[in-house]
């Protein structure tokens, strides 16, 4: 019994304290480090956050450049794959062209109407957003969090918080700015949570990710009219983010209310940060 | 000359797993995350390598690819190293008090290495107040369990042409 004890200590011992087959490194040192860094994660002082951010923004600019032959790949197979699906392409195109006609009419009319009725009521019509663009560069999945990086960070004014388009369309915030890039938590992630109102019904709620595709609405009231194909904006009223920017539209699926997203996230290349909003404008 | 092309190409085949534990690290595959499997290429790459060939992968470069990995998915700093630096220990514990290795052996200790290994990670990510998916983690586990033949052949190919 006393041997086997021993066999074990002895095998734990040398497993762990002693350096071993050409390490230069014990194991146990290592360990500590680590969980000391994970404590130490917690803390927010200025020069710890300026090593985090020469940490991130090189390991960021290293990984952009390793993944240079993978996206390669992907762009080769991604053109030839629209290359043979040219014509099925096309005969879409047709069709969206001509319905895209129609409604630009009616587009027109109902912007007209609006600004009428805006005046009417005394509201401020022009946005005070300042945007700023940048280059995603990289967009990893990654099974923690659903977010991508992007190529400007505090050198372009950019601070936490700050609402994130692509085009026109709202796709998250930013969470975490280096000196020279921030991470964008998507509205697919699990901590989004974004104050909306949808279009024409008009309710408030929350747009909830769960770290699918397509992010759910909460707290919408009992008697709500939301149905398939209602627009979804961003509300405003956390004070943060502008009221009225493009969120996505409503599809009903089995009994869940759920967001198509006017943006396709895997597919985004450029996006505008506001670097000014609501807060700051006011 | 002869001798040098064999020496050149031994060094470059040594050098394949820490390669490979870089390149998946720095594009961010370290967890290949399907609908319905979630396998960690990380853990098996170290685990594989400490029980068999140590030498190859140092725990300083274990150490790196983990922070490495930390930055990319954006958990807290530590982390991923950690659960990567248990793995290794776990393997090279059963390395000491095993004697013959075989598939069977390799795939039954590596059970018990996930569970600790995923509860470390577990303990890890709910004391920095991130948010845990504990489905994730259950499927994460039975995943890479299921799929570590398949890399143990592969690597075992890497090994036996090392050591010829």
């Amino acid at each position: 019994m006393d041997t086997n004890r021993e066999d074990i200590s002895i095998a734990i011992r040398s497993a762990f304290l002693s350096k071993g087959t050409k390490q230069r490194f014990s194991l146990l040192a290592l360990i500590i480090i680590s969980t000391i860094l994970i404590f130490i994660e917690k803390i927010e002082t200025k020069p710890l956050n300026y090593v985090r951010l020469l940490i991130n923004d090189t390991i960021f600019k290293s990984s952009s450049v390793a993944s240079l032959p993978y996206k390669g790949i992907n762009t080769i197979t991604k053109k030839t794959k629209n290359h043979f699906n040219l014509y099925d392409n096309y005969n879409e195109l047709k069709i969206e062209n001509s319905e895209l006609k129609n409604n630009i009419l009616k587009n027109n009319f109902l912007e007209l109407e609006n600004t009428q009725l805006r005046k009417l009521i005394d509201e401020q019509t022009s946005s005070k957003s300042n945007f700023v663009s940048a280059r995603v560069m990289l967009d990893n999945k990654s099974p923690y969090i659903n977010s991508f990086i992007i190529n400007a960070g505090s050198n372009k004014k950019i601070k936490n918080g700050k609402a994130v388009l692509s085009g026109k369309n709202f796709v998250g915030r930013i969470v975490d700015v280096n000196y020279f890039s921030s991470r964008v938590l998507l509205v697919t992630d699990l901590n989004s949570k974004i104050a909306i109102i949808t279009e024409p019904s008009g309710h408030h709620a929350l747009l909830s990710g769960h770290g699918e595709k397509k992010p759910t609405l909460e707290y919408l009231p009992k008697d709500h009219s939301v149905r398939d194909g209602n627009k979804v904006y961003t509300s405003g009223k956390e004070g943060v983010f502008a009221p009225g920017i493009p969120i996505g539209s409503v599809k009903i699926e089995k009994n869940i209310i759920k967001v198509l997203l006017f943006s396709n996230l895997s597919q985004i290349t450029f996006v505008n940060i506001a670097i000014k909003d609501l807060t700051e404008s006011k | 000359m002869d001798g040098f092309y064999k020496k050149e190409k031994f060094n470059f085949i040594s050098l394949l797993p820490i390669f490979l534990l870089f390149f998946i690290s720095l594009n961010g595959n370290s967890v290949v995350d399907l609908i319905y499997f979630s396998i960690s290429i990380h853990y098996i790459i170290v685990y594989y390598w400490i029980l068999r060939k140590p030498e190859t992968l140092g725990y300083g470069f274990i150490f790196i690819s983990g922070i490495i990995t930390d930055v990319i998915y954006g958990s807290p700093l530590g982390v991923n190293a950690l659960s990567l630096l248990i793995i290794a220990a776990v393997a090279a514990y059963v390395r000491a008090v095993t004697v013959k290795i075989t598939l069977i052996t390799d795939w039954i200790s590596f059970i018990p290495a996930l569970l600790i290994t995923n509860f470390i990670y577990f303990l890890s990510v709910y004391f920095s107040n991130y948010p845990v998916d504990y489905l994730f983690i259950l499927k994460n586990s039975i995943s890479t369990f299921i799929f570590y033949p398949v890399l143990w052949v592969f690597f075992s190919i890497i090994f036996n042409f090392l050591k010829s």
